[in-house]
């Protein structure tokens, strides 16, 4: 099970990547609007938006691969006009990277830690403990063109780490993994934070999972943060509202799903209920929103509508408020954009 | 899974390895090295080059015309396919160098390092020149065959060393900033290519005349100016010292693309491809302009065909010009020029003489017997009124083989018997005279069948060690 690490230990932790008034435009079209952020050390920052509202943009102005058009940035106490030092206290997997397909992942490691400025011997020592880290030592002498994209991808993080980083930078490094995959890269994502005590910042898709191991998170929209603090900073400042709004989604098992409409059709505060796409036993209530905005009065609403249905002996798979997820809170940020 | 920081528990690999930082120009050298002969792109491309070599060779000795030729025509040309071929091959890969990682979405890890861009271009010009001291090698076998123990052998070696050289780097340069600039492999590949076959093309034009433009381009382009260097050295004998300047277009374009890639794409290189900014592709585009206006300028003053023309006799009176420069024939073939005479003068001339003279330079001392090469080679021409020209047709008939000047002379007819002239003579016209002997095809057939053999068999040994060097089960 992935959860998050101690927020009061990571509070004392010193900030090791500060931006400040990032900027960054295509032509007419501004890909980065003044993004300013932190990060301290030991942290993992979820980077978040659409497609197209500068996420890589962003990565790759703080991984020294692009010039900002203003801004500025200081990663470990170097500034960005001193690009090269910046590279050696970074580690990147960026999106979408490619591997020489002739070379062993053992190889691959090992030029890449010469390259940081190691020695034969320390690259190989080191090369040997990441693979095992990322659990490829097996594979190591194997010719990276035989591995499959989830052992690319790990490798790829081994080299991220190659020389130390103290702030990681990972950039949609779940995309095309299956469920399993993506589970294992998480969890090492999370002990690269924990264990290395080095800041992460992970931009993906993945919103269910990353709410269990970001410490903070960062929406971007159309190029301009959104929302930023940690997760239950934004979840709870966006929360209200959402919730408000006052939608359930409840399921149950199908054969119980016309004893749960009877049941709740009697109560009052309910105004519709519908199913959720084609997904049989799920239901979503829309209830009356409150007058004057009282939580409390929310929540004592869903409160009897559970109560009903477990009296009438209805088994609940799942209960759920809408808003009250990180995936919520980025569906209603963003919705712009998406619709 | 371990725990990621305890790297000191690990235990040490099998393979004892130097403690040492290496230069990382070195380390990204070897690396691209790696992936050029191990990945098997340089073997598969000097496969191919040495067959081609083998084919040209086999016809040069199987082909009845073709065997005619003399050693040091067969050498000369082998030299310039060899040569061809290798700028081909150095092109190809200078053109995948940037674009290609690119492409391949491996640039990023590498430009992610604190590694100095210019060394990334350092280590990646190296490797991409590595297949021309292979292909060089591979072409001597085929020299030495084909000189058949000639001479020529010796400075065709050397020259085509020389030559070669700078032309690869040349190339392989420009490849590498085609690449650099380039959105895509595809345009890399086809931009490349397209220069590639640019450059040919005046080779095939440009001919023996005196045509200045021809001539210009010819020496501009440094593939046809190194070859119009090479023939008139390794086939004519002449010095480096009277034909250097067609070495100077090559040189220029060596020193010029590593320049460039040092300078201005080493502190260039990133991710995104090519000019960023239009304002930046307008300076370039004038800058390029500029640079082509300054080489276009400086070729007029130094090109042969410049020289040619300013030696010209500035004579006010009679002038005598020569239509051929130089002419490789077989003994007994006939040789057709002819002559044209004009009067500059402000005065009609005197009747004059005009007489044809050959002079051996291979045989020292030993005198051509003027009968048995030229029917004609004595006119006499009548008075000439002022600009009036006369053109007079020259037939020899070659001799023994070996190397000649044939040059005209005319002399003005003395008005008395105690009375002198000053006789004006044309340019020459070098006449090499082969002989007709055929080459050897059983000496030629064990090279054209041995070498791509050979290499075949290293590329199966170098694959070998590899895959004993790797893991090869099951991909997953």
């Amino acid at each position: 099970m992935i959860t998050n690490g101690d927020p009061v230990k990571s509070i004392s932790q010193p900030e090791i990547l500060v931006a400040e008034g990032l900027r960054k435009s295509y032509g007419p079209r501004k890909a980065l609007k003044e993004l300013t952020f932190s990060l301290k050390a030991g942290r993992i920052l979820g980077f978040l938006g659409p497609n197209g509202a500068g996420k890589t943009t962003s990565i790759r102005i703080l991984t020294t691969m692009m010039e900002p058009e203003a801004g500025h940035f200081v990663i470990d106490g170097i500034g960005s006009e001193y690009p090269e030092q910046i590279r050696n206290r970074i580690g990147v997997l960026p999106e979408g990277l490619g591997f020489p397909k002739q070379m062993t992942g053992l190889e691959y490691l090992l030029y890449y830690g010469q390259l940081y400025g190691r020695t034969a011997r320390e690259a190989s020592q080191k090369a040997h403990s990441l693979l095992e880290g990322v659990g490829l030592q097996q594979r190591a002498k194997s010719l990276i063109g035989s591995y499959s994209r989830g052992m690319k991808q790990r490798l790829g993080i081994a080299r991220a780490l190659i020389n130390d980083p103290v702030v990681v930078f990972l950039d949609e490094p779940t995309l095309g993994l299956d469920p399993r995959g993506q589970q294992e890269l998480l969890e090492l994502v999370l002990r690269i934070a924990r264990e290395r005590n080095a800041a992460v910042v992970l931009s993906t898709h993945l919103l269910s999972e990353i709410e269990n191991i970001c410490d903070d998170v960062l929406i971007l929209d159309l190029g301009q943060i959104v929302a930023r603090g940690s997760v239950s900073q934004v979840i709870g400042r966006v929360q209200k509202n959402i919730i408000l709004k006052s939608v359930l989604r409840i399921h149950v098992p199908p054969l119980s799903v016309t004893k749960a409409r009877e049941v709740l059709e009697t109560m009052p505060n309910i105004l519709r209920i519908s199913q959720i796409g084609e997904l049989e036993g799920s239901l979503r209530l829309e209830l009356m929103a409150s007058d004057d905005g009282d939580m409390a009065v929310a929540y004592e609403i869903n409160n009897k509508i559970l109560s009903a249905l477990l009296r009438a002996k209805i088994p609940i798979l799942r209960f759920e408020v809408e808003g009250g997820r990180l995936q919520d809170i980025f569906m209603h940020l963003t919705e712009d954009v998406i619709q | 899974m371990s725990n990621l920081q305890n790297i000191q528990d690990v235990s040490l690999p099998k393979v004892q390895a130097a403690d040492s930082v290496l230069p990382t120009w070195k380390l990204v050298l070897k690396r691209e090295l790696t992936d050029l002969w191990i990945g098997g792109r340089a073997f598969t491309l000097l496969l191919i080059y040495s067959t081609l070599l083998g084919i040209i060779s086999y016809t040069y000795a199987f082909t009845p015309n073709l065997s005619l030729v003399s050693a040091q025509e067969a050498v000369f040309e082998m030299l310039k396919n060899a040569t061809s071929f290798s700028i081909f091959i150095g092109l190809i890969i200078g053109a995948d160098s940037i674009s290609g990682e690119r492409d391949r979405s491996t640039l990023e890890s590498l430009l992610l390092t604190p590694v100095n861009r210019r060394h990334i271009i350092v280590a990646k010009l190296l490797a991409g020149i590595s297949p021309w001291p292979a292909a060089y090698l591979i072409a001597i076998p085929f020299l030495y065959v084909l000189a058949q123990g000639n001479a020529v052998l010796g400075p065709a070696m050397l020259w085509g060393a020389l030559t070669g050289t700078t032309l690869v780097l040349g190339y392989t340069g420009l490849g590498m900033l085609v690449s650099f600039w380039s959105s895509t492999n595809k345009i890399s590949y086809f931009v490349s290519l397209s220069i590639y076959a640019l450059l040919l093309v005046p080779v095939e034009l440009s001919g023996d005349g005196v045509d200045i433009t021809a001539e210009i381009l010819q020496w501009i382009n440094p593939v046809s100016a190194v070859n119009y260097f090479l023939s008139k050295h390794l086939l004519y004998h002449r010095t480096l010292g009277e034909y250097w300047p067609w070495l100077v277009s090559s040189v220029l374009l060596a020193v010029m693309t590593v320049a460039l890639l040092l300078n201005f794409a080493g502190s260039r290189l990133r991710l995104e491809p090519g000019l960023r900014r239009k304002i930046r592709a307008a300076l370039r585009k004038v800058a390029g302009l500029t640079a082509l206006f300054g080489l276009f300028a400086v070729s007029l003053t130094i090109s042969p065909a410049y020289a040619v023309q300013s030696d010209q006799p500035q004579g006010d009176e009679l002038k005598i010009s020569i239509d051929t420069k130089f002419k490789q024939v077989k003994m007994g073939e006939v040789v057709k020029f002819n002559t044209d005479i004009i009067n500059r003068g402000v005065q009609t001339s005197s009747p004059f003489i005009v007489a044809l003279n050959v002079v051996n330079l291979q045989e020292r001392g030993e005198v051509v017997d003027l009968e048995e090469w030229s029917p004609q080679r004595t006119q006499y021409i009548e008075a000439l009124a002022p600009d009036e020209s006369i053109n007079l047709d020259w037939i020899v008939t070659t001799g023994l083989h070996g190397e000649y000047i044939v040059y005209i002379v005319l002399i003005p007819e003395p008005e008395s018997a105690e009375d002198t002239t000053f006789p004006v003579d044309s340019s020459s016209l070098y006449l090499t005279v082969t002989p007709s002997a055929r080459l050897n095809p059983g000496g030629v057939l064990p090279f054209v069948l041995g070498v791509p053999f050979l290499l075949l068999a290293i590329t199966f040994v170098v694959y070998r060690r590899r895959r004993q060097q790797i893991d090869v089960g099951d991909p997953l």
